[in-house]
């Protein structure tokens, strides 16, 4: 089994960098995502809400696989090719957003109000406040609940081959589809998954720390 | 107003030149233009098909190789794609053409243009290979058998149950459909079920890889059935797929694919030069 394992390692160092390049990618625009769904909701204005909320409700109250197959063959029937990567970036982004967006909810509604009078009264612009005095703090106080976050990223997006993304799980298929081992193929992968998730939360708990010590 | 009007009736017919242009190029022209052919490939068929360090081999790619020296200069882009989105991805235009063994069933045949065969798809059962209660296909009978969902072994395994039935048999306890292949051969390696119903020809990979695991059991259970590969059946797509059955040809006359099929399989797997009606099931 050990010889063998040599020969999984290449293709699922491949395919591990693929999932983690697109849950990187998927990480940053939810978080995006997140903050334009927040922002949308804290204008108060009728219509953003409403809007906010069927984003909420459709990726909340969907299967991300579902999703996914959406944003692949839809915009091919409307005449526009989308590369796979991409798609997948996009869906379990946007999928993300909704939930980034309720974390950071949390993480804003704790920040005391006065801040942003505060900030308006010696006249900065909202824009400057939301980025360089809201966000920094939301960011610390939330870090847990962000990193569990991309951990869940990591773990869903086991489905992108579907969209003929190669990520690790898809390497793994690949390896049984020729030796015919699947028990020690998918362990390895379980492995694999764990480590990435792993260094996800050692990064996130050096994070946590870092702060502590600075505030 | 009057700009406005000016300025839609413009790009109207702007946009209907465009499009005009398009349609009046076929397929296969586009492709020596972009120079470029994007194939889609469920790499999960050794020895037809499967990944070796990172990259799609086997019989298919080699006979591929052949056929895309037809068209010197135009790249190949091959993905691996998981069956289920391998033919609906083809509909949607995702990928020009198909290179990956697929049976010939009705809905195949009337809704994708599927080329000369390439492969013996005659199916046969796997069974464990220390399974001593079966030594003929009959005796499966009371017992699970799986194969891929949609699959056109699927449909001989149900052609052969329903004759199993009909010659007084029991006939067979449950037929188990997957996803994959490879995961019906996991279940059976666990015991789940007792055989599964794949073609001849890939189960000798299969038997090749595992001895000490898998057995096939003979004779087949099928009538002699193929594997071809598939383009769209649209007008567009018609010069290309006329362009893969002349190559094709060429590689059945010439000994090619004989030569491909002593590589990769250790025997010769005859196979006409024409599409095959689809096999039918009652």
């Amino acid at each position: 089994m050990f010889s063998r394992l040599d020969g999984y390692i290449g293709p699922m160092l491949a395919g591990a960098s693929v999932t983690l390049v697109i849950c990187i990618g998927a990480i940053l625009l939810g978080f995006i995502a997140g903050i334009a769904l927040y922002s949308l909701r804290n204008t108060g204005a009728r219509g953003a809400v409403a809007l906010a909320d069927v984003y909420l409700g459709f990726f909340r109250g969907t299967p991300l696989l579902v999703q996914l197959l959406m944003l692949f063959y839809i915009p091919i029937a409307l005449g526009v090719e989308i590369n796979p990567y991409v798609a997948a970036v996009i869906a379990l982004g946007l999928n993300s957003g909704a939930y980034q967006s309720e974390i950071l909810r949390a993480g804003f509604q704790s920040l005391p109000k006065g801040q942003v009078e505060a900030a308006d009264s010696v006249g900065i612009p909202r824009g400057k406040t939301l980025w360089h005095i809201q966000i920094p703090q939301v960011l610390r106080l939330t870090v847990p609940q962000l990193v569990s976050e991309a951990a869940d990223i990591i773990k869903a997006s086991a489905i992108v081959s579907v969209v003929t993304v190669t990520d690790l799980l898809r390497v793994g298929r690949q390896i049984v589809a020729s030796n015919y081992r699947p028990l020690e193929v998918f362990i390895t992968v379980a492995v694999v998954y764990l480590i990435l998730i792993s260094i996800v939360q050692l990064f996130g708990r050096y994070l946590e720390a870092r702060w502590r010590t600075k505030s | 107003m009057n700009r406005n009007s000016l300025l839609t009736t413009t790009l109207g017919a702007v946009l209907c030149v465009a499009s005009l242009n398009t349609v009046a190029k076929d397929l296969l022209t586009q492709i020596k233009e972009r120079k470029e052919i994007v194939i889609a490939t469920e790499a999960a068929y050794k020895p037809y098909e499967y990944i070796e360090n990172g990259k799609i081999v086997g019989y298919d790619k080699d006979l591929l190789d052949f056929v895309m020296e037809g068209l010197p200069g135009v790249k190949v882009t091959q993905v691996d794609v998981p069956w289920a989105s391998v033919l609906p991805g083809l509909a949607v235009k995702k990928f020009d053409f198909v290179v990956t063994v697929v049976g010939i069933t009705r809905e195949r045949y009337d809704n994708f243009a599927l080329t000369y065969p390439i492969g013996d798809g005659t199916v046969a059962l796997l069974k464990r290979a220390s399974d001593d209660k079966l030594s003929t296909p009959e005796d499966i009978s009371g017992r699970i058998v799986g194969a891929q969902v949609g699959s056109s072994q699927l449909r001989a395994l149900q052609k052969y149950n329903t004759k199993l039935i009909s010659d007084g048999k029991p006939g067979v306890e449950e037929i188990k459909e997957y996803a994959a292949f490879d995961e019906a051969y996991a279940d059976l390696a666990a015991g789940r079920t007792a055989a599964v119903a794949q073609s001849i020809s890939s189960l000798a990979g299969v038997v090749k890889e595992r001895p000490d695991i898998f057995a096939i059991m003979t004779p087949t259970i099928g009538p002699k059935a193929y594997f071809s590969w598939v383009g769209r059946k649209d007008a567009d797509s018609k010069p290309l797929v006329d362009f893969f059955n002349e190559r094709i040809a060429l590689a059945n006359s010439s000994g090619k694919m004989k030569a491909l099929q002593m590589k990769w399989f250790g025997f010769e797997m005859p196979v006409p030069t024409s599409v095959p009606e689809p096999l039918e099931i009652d």
